[in-house]
């Protein structure tokens, strides 16, 4: 520490580190040499001019080539994290494609049970019986495809600014310009409440075990990742379902949020819309609750008489 | 004029030949390009100063280049390499710029 208090009292020793990086910026040495030159007698002999100056082109061409190589490493570095993104976006294009090709092929299959079954029921009337209560539940558990008039409400991210850079990892757009899951799910009960009788987002079919939710940046519907725009497709009918929607105190707290953050909202009326069937979950357990199994044996075997809440075709393996 | 043309030779030089560096010492790169730019620039003021001397160029420029490297390597070592790193790069630039508003001075008369 220094002495007796100067001026303005003592200095830290952290201050006058700093006063002499700042005040220091050419190396001493220089000084030093210059003075050691000058203390030389003029008839002393001298270094040879020429190797100083080889010895310095050499030097300046090192930081030359220190400068170049550093900077092909940066814009190789950023080129590299470029081509891995690119790389691993086809990847998740592919087995995307891989899983809609899959599921394509699992909802031909299913469709195929589901004939057999219901020409097999058709057969007698106790599996009749069983067919209309099976039919009724499919219904509600949105295991069928539906068609008819409804309301397209979209949903969108406020359009990013202009000097954002989506190649980065740093996303600096303000999380509450995004859609979140909470509003979809809002957007979803506000329509179930309002009379809905189907609803889809983005093509996601909302069964009754759907769940809507966040993964990090991504809004999962039933598990599968839907992008802005969100696009949420109900069928019911028309003018009760968009009134009730419209005077829902929540969506039009919703509505005015969305317009201060530059979301968009918008409504649509469709007179006729088409929802897939929702996957339907797999068959966990089954409980027989039929009267007996020798006397509902007739002909169908007695998985086919389980209380229709499940599908009773057990995915193979699942 | 010799040592323009020499920093223009090692850039051209960097840029077309593309040389690898050991993997080893990419992390240490930035850093002693930042140590290499001090010593520059000091010679370049020392030089518009009247007192250049070659050797005192060469030798400030190596020790410079080896230890930024060295500090960084051993605060990777001891676990605080990102914060040494910015130790040197803090002392380093302040040194810049502290030359280039004297060469400044020394150009613009300002």
């Amino acid at each position: 520490m220094s002495g007796p208090s100067r001026g303005g009292g003592p200095r830290s020793m952290g201050a006058s580190l700093l006063d002499d990086v700042l005040a220091e910026t050419l190396d001493p040495a220089y000084a030093q040499a210059a003075a050691a030159r000058a203390a030389v007698p003029a008839g002393a002999p001298v270094r040879p001019r020429w190797r100083g100056r080889t010895l310095v082109a050499l030097i300046m061409a090192i930081a030359g080539l220190l400068v170049a190589i550093t900077y092909d490493q940066a814009a190789a570095g950023a080129k590299g994290a470029e081509k891995v993104r690119a790389a691993l976006i086809d990847d998740i294009d592919r087995e995307s494609g891989v899983s809609d090709d899959l599921e394509l092929q699992l909802r031909d299959l299913n469709r195929k049970v589901t004939r057999t079954r219901d020409q097999t029921l058709a057969a007698t009337a106790v599996g009749q019986r069983a067919l209309d209560e099976l039919t009724r539940a499919e219904r509600g558990a949105a295991a069928q495809q539906v068609t008819g008039p409804g309301l397209l409400v979209t949903l969108a991210n406020a359009a990013p600014t202009a000097d954002e850079d989506p190649v980065g990892g740093s996303t600096s757009q303000d999380p509450r310009e995004k859609v979140q899951d909470g509003d979809l799910q809002l957007v979803v009960n506000a329509l179930w409440a309002a009379g809905a009788e189907a609803i889809s987002i983005n093509g996601q079919r909302l069964g009754p075990t759907t769940a809507i939710r966040f993964a990090g940046e991504a809004v999962l519907v039933d598990f599968r990742p839907v992008t802005s725009p969100y696009e949420v497709s109900a069928i019911g009918d028309l003018h009760s379902l968009r009134d009730k929607f419209v005077l829902d105190p929540r969506v039009q707290s919703l509505a005015s949020l969305s317009l201060a953050l530059h979301l968009r909202f918008d409504l649509a009326s469709r007179d006729t819309m088409t929802l897939p069937a929702a996957s339907t979950p797999d068959l966990r357990s089954a409980v027989f609750d039929g009267p007996d199994p020798a006397a509902a044996g007739s002909g169908a075997t007695p998985s086919d008489a389980t209380p229709p809440a499940t599908t009773p075709d057990p995915t193979p393996g699942g | 004029m010799i040592p323009i043309l020499g920093l223009a030779a090692g850039v051209l030089l960097g840029l077309f030949l593309d040389p690898t560096v050991p993997l080893a010492l990419q992390p240490y790169l930035p850093i002693a390009v930042v140590a290499a730019l001090d010593a520059v620039f000091g010679g370049f003021r020392a030089r518009l100063d009247g007192i250049f001397d070659a050797k005192v160029f060469v030798i400030s420029f190596v020790s410079n280049v080896v230890v930024a490297a060295l500090i960084v390597f051993l605060g990777d070592q001891l676990g605080v390499g990102a914060q040494l790193s910015t130790a040197v790069v803090v002392v380093l630039g302040i040194r810049i710029f502290g030359n280039a508003a004297a060469i400044r001075r020394h150009v613009f008369r300002a």
